[in-house]
């Protein structure tokens, strides 16, 4: 960790990732307004002491629906990442155990997945299953899966040569038992690491989908539909689409930062 | 230190390459790390000089400090080196770019890394064949080059012409190597350890191929290798480098047959010879750390013969034995 | 000697096939679990009861699952992507009309990142350490890491909104080539500018490799020119990774290209897939799909191609 915080891009990284999580968490207890709230009367405000960030075309406060904003975005990746992290954990460690058509199968599989860009396999399953929050959280962490399966199962390959597993094999210790205590540690640390480098494309694609209105569902606002407000009424105030970018574009640049140095600080070759 | 002679004897330069008080010193996180302390060499037109060392004492870097291609933490080489009479160390360097490929050639170490892999043999080959002759067209680019990969021995020159470096083998390699620096005809041609990186049987190859170019290369060779017994079977004169300093030089046969210093004597004396039966000798510690500048000589710290005197002052290279030997050690023996 | 490697390009070839088909099998698979009535999901709410029957038995809505995949096929096979339920049009008829347009922004947009990121990783490779150097690195990972259509909204914001120099919306078709051109610079950069940033930083890492190896020290020992070396030789063995990479990202850069498209108002498959969302246009969206699917493919099937063009080594295996 204290490696991370040596490089200014890293530090820069850490600190608004820290932001970003502050926001999401605690949300409900920071935001000055209730993020819904109407008031039509005050909208396109500039900022002011009473709008840190104004309002939007309903009058709703800017600054609370961003940070509401900061949890959809966190849940949906944390969510999603989450669950391509075991299912593709699984799939790439029952790929390499199996070998051979099995593998193969798996492999193609991940192939075929990859071969459609994120953005466009999810258009085509939310335009299948209507869109929904599960759907969202769902399609995100199938197009995620090939990646996470592609390193698991490397990283299981790499290990399987090493003798301590045939030994474990040959004292009877059952398969789980050889998955939970010897495997799972020992690759955990790259699919961690990935973890944290597929949070910006989360973010990016839920936001994506929500400019486009495939994304989550009213009430929820996602950082993505307040930019697909601000860009609607551009006309009337540049200010909220402004700020709304800007959330967004700061929480990517703060993931990709902190996923690399991350990455590095978890570097042998770079010690 | 021998000054230099005159450049010019007859009308014809004999000592085409005389290296004066050459010194490398490279930057490290720990300091200056002196690579090179203070060499002296004579090579003469026709002659192959052997350069032998251990790892460590600065055979390579010196073949990289007459070609000028040191890396960017080393400092500009200071001392002479005259080329035919003109010191390389004080051209400007464009100069010294137009000498190499043409006045000063070399072979590498490693032929696979040596060559770019996504070029043709043909394409190097004829790249360094343009620095000598730069109006020849294609076609008789890629005739001298089938030519000269003729000469080394290759057989199906035409096809090899058309192959990429990993299709070939190491011996392969290493020949295409030599071809090239043939091509460039040079003055100096500098073989940095050609045969290190292959097999024995290919190794006695590639030298028995140096050593029947030996008519068609006008100029001087210097051939660099940690193996004394190459050195022996191929060169006319050897120089015996240790932690950056010449210790002893002279004609071969001479040095072989009775070194005068005892660096060049442990060197001998650790030679595997067939039948040897027993333990291997060994030359006890350890070369001398670069960021060190010790007083005294250089080697006093592994001498069986050293005294106080050693470790208190250095010897230069003094004639000692054979004509044209010369030793850096006051007891010489 | 094996050519392009003739081997190595029908192995691809098959992979890619296998992977088309099974991307087909999947868009099929989608429409096939679609929730509810078939007909009513297909047809919207709008279709009569007895158009419905009809289009059911047109479409061949009622046969067994297999069947109707093996139809499916067939039809794609010969460039039936179906009919558009909504304007009766053909579906490849539809997107073959927007198409251009997606391609012309993905290339253009490929192109200028090539284009001014190659040389300004060269650039930087020359001069490693540099405050230049350092900046672009800075730079590079800020633009990647932003959504390209958040940069299109900006570029939109800062450029037309604000300082009205060049126009917005739409593709100025008909308006001759010169007004074509204007409008595809903002879309065209906005989904570049990430990737110019990328590319250089890319380039620049291969080059201090390349210029670091052996090799290029065997050309420099032969005194061959600078320029040569670098923009002659040590250039194509720098173009390895950075291609590799740009073939994975050029799925990014369609996804982007639909979104972009989307912000400035462009006709393109983006425009082409949302309305055919909204409206359930499951054929225009199946197609449209498939058809992003294949380009994708192709792309990286042209990569591999250059790449075993560039690197004999491949071409072996």
């Amino acid at each position: 960790m204290a490696r991370i915080l040596q490089t200014p891009a890293g530090a820069l990284g850490t600190a608004l990732v820290a932001l970003v999580a502050i926001a999401a968490l605690f949300a409900p207890w920071i935001a000055p307004y209730d993020p819904d709230q109407l008031a039509v009367l005050d909208r396109f405000a500039g900022l002011s002491p009473a709008h840190w960030l104004g309002t939007d075309q309903l009058g709703r406060d800017l600054l609370s629906r961003l940070l509401h904003g900061a949890t959809v975005a966190m849940a949906v990746s944390a969510s999603a990442i989450a669950i391509a992290l075991v299912a593709g954990t699984l799939l790439g460690v029952a790929a390499a155990a199996l070998g051979g058509w099995g593998e193969r199968a798996i492999l193609v599989l991940f192939d075929i997945v990859a071969a459609f860009p994120s953005l466009v396999l999810a258009l085509a399953v939310v335009a299948v299953f209507g869109p929904g929050n599960g759907h969202l959280v769902g399609i995100v962490a199938i197009t995620l899966v090939p990646q996470f399966g592609r390193v698991a199962r490397a990283q299981v390959l790499t290990l399987q040569s090493l003798p301590f597993l045939e030994a474990e094999r040959i004292l009877g210790a059952s398969p789980w038992r050889i998955l939970r205590y010897h495997l799972l540690p020992n690759i955990a640390g790259p699919l961690i690491v990935l973890a944290s480098m597929e949070v910006p494309s989360v973010i990016t694609i839920e936001a994506g989908l929500s400019f486009i209105g495939l994304g989550v569902r009213p009430p929820l606002a996602s950082w993505g539909t307040l930019i697909y407000d601000g860009y609607s009424y551009l006309s009337d105030s540049t200010l909220p689409v402004l700020v709304s970018s800007l959330a967004l574009a700061l929480a990517t640049l703060g993931f990709t930062l902190f996923g690399e140095a991350l990455r590095d600080a978890a570097d042998p070759r770079a010690r | 230190m021998t000054p230099p002679t005159p450049a010019r004897d007859d009308d014809k330069i004999v000592t085409m390459l005389q290296v004066r008080d050459l010194r490398l010193v490279a930057h490290t996180a720990r300091g200056p790390a002196h690579i090179l302390r203070g060499v002296d060499l004579d090579l003469d037109r026709g002659r192959i000089l052997g350069l032998v060392g251990e790892s460590g004492s600065g055979k390579s870097s010196l073949a990289l400090a007459l070609l000028r291609l040191l890396p960017a933490n080393v400092m500009p080489p200071t001392g002479q080196v005259l080329l035919d009479g003109v010191d390389l160390l004080a051209l400007p360097a464009a100069a010294m770019a137009e000498r190499r490929g043409r006045a000063i050639a070399m072979v590498f170490q490693d032929p696979m890394a040596a060559l770019n892999p996504l070029f043709t043999i043909g394409t190097q080959l004829t790249a360094a064949l343009r620095r000598s002759a730069p109006a020849s067209s294609r076609r008789d680019a890629l005739a001298k080059s089938g030519d000269a990969l003729a000469r080394v021995g290759i057989a199906d020159p035409v096809q090899r012409l058309r192959a990429y470096p990993h299709e070939l083998s190491g011996g392969m390699r290493q020949r295409v190597m030599i071809a090239m620096a043939l091509l460039a005809r040079p003055d100096l041609l500098l073989a940095d350890e050609p045969t290190t990186a292959l097999d024995a049987t290919i190794e006695a190859q590639v030298i028995d191929l140096l050593r029947g170019l030996r008519t068609s290369l006008a100029g001087g060779v210097l051939f660099i290798s940690h193996h004394l017994g190459l050195v022996a079977e191929l060169c006319d004169d050897v120089a015996v480098l240790y932690a950056g300093v010449v210790m002893e030089r002279g004609p071969v046969a001479a040095l072989i047959a009775a070194p005068r210093h005892p660096y060049t004597a442990a060197l001998l004396s650790c030679e595997v010879r067939p039948g040897q039966s027993g333990p291997l000798t060994t030359i006890p510690g350890e070369v001398p750390d670069p960021l060190a500048t010790p007083e005294g000589c250089l080697f006093a710290p592994r001498c069986p013969m050293a005294e106080d005197r050693c470790r208190r002052e250095t010897q230069a290279l003094r004639p000692v034995g054979a004509p044209g030997q010369a030793a850096a050690c006051w007891k010489s023996v | 000697m094996t050519g392009l490697g003739v081997r190595f390009l029908l192995g691809r070839l098959l992979q890619t096939v296998l992977v088309v088909l099974g991307a087909m099998a999947l868009l099929f698979a989608l429409t096939v679990i679609v929730p509810g009535d078939p007909a009513a999901a297909l047809l919207g709410p709008q279709a009569s009861p007895q158009y419905a029957k009809q289009f059911v038995a047109e479409m061949g809505l009622d046969q067994p699952i297999p069947v109707r995949f093996v139809r499916f096929f067939g039809h794609v096979l010969t460039g039936d992507l179906g009919t558009d339920v909504v304007s009766g049009r053909k579906v490849s008829a539809a997107i073959s009309a927007v198409l251009p347009y997606t391609v012309t922004l993905t290339a253009a947009a490929i192109g200028l990142a090539v284009l001014l990121g190659v040389p300004l990783g060269c650039w930087a490779a020359t001069r490693p350490g540099s405050w230049v150097d350092n900046i672009l690195a800075g730079i590079s990972v800020a633009l990647i890491a932003i959504p390209s259509f958040v940069v299109a909204i900006l570029l939109l914001l800062v450029f037309s909104v604000w300082l009205d120099w060049l126009p917005v919306l739409g593709t100025g078709r008909g308006d001759g080539v010169g007004e074509a051109a204007r409008r595809l610079v903002l879309p065209a950069v906005a989904l570049a500018v990430g990737w110019i940033g990328f590319i250089a930083r890319l380039v620049r890492t291969a080059m201090l490799e390349v210029l670091a190896e052996p090799y290029i020290r065997t050309a420099r020992a032969y005194g061959l020119p600078s320029l040569d070396i670098v923009f002659k030789y040590a250039l194509r063995n720098a173009a390895i990774p950075p291609l590799a990479i740009l073939g994975l990202g050029i799925g990014r850069l369609l996804g982007g290209a639909v979104l972009v498209e989307i912000v400035f108002g462009r006709p393109g498959l983006g425009r082409l897939v949302l309305d055919a969302i909204n409206v359930r246009n499951y054929p225009v969206l199946q197609g449209a799909v498939l058809v992003v699917v294949l380009l994708f493919v192709a792309a990286n099937l042209l990569v591999d191609i250059l790449y075993s063009a560039i690197d004999p080594r491949i071409r072996r295996g």
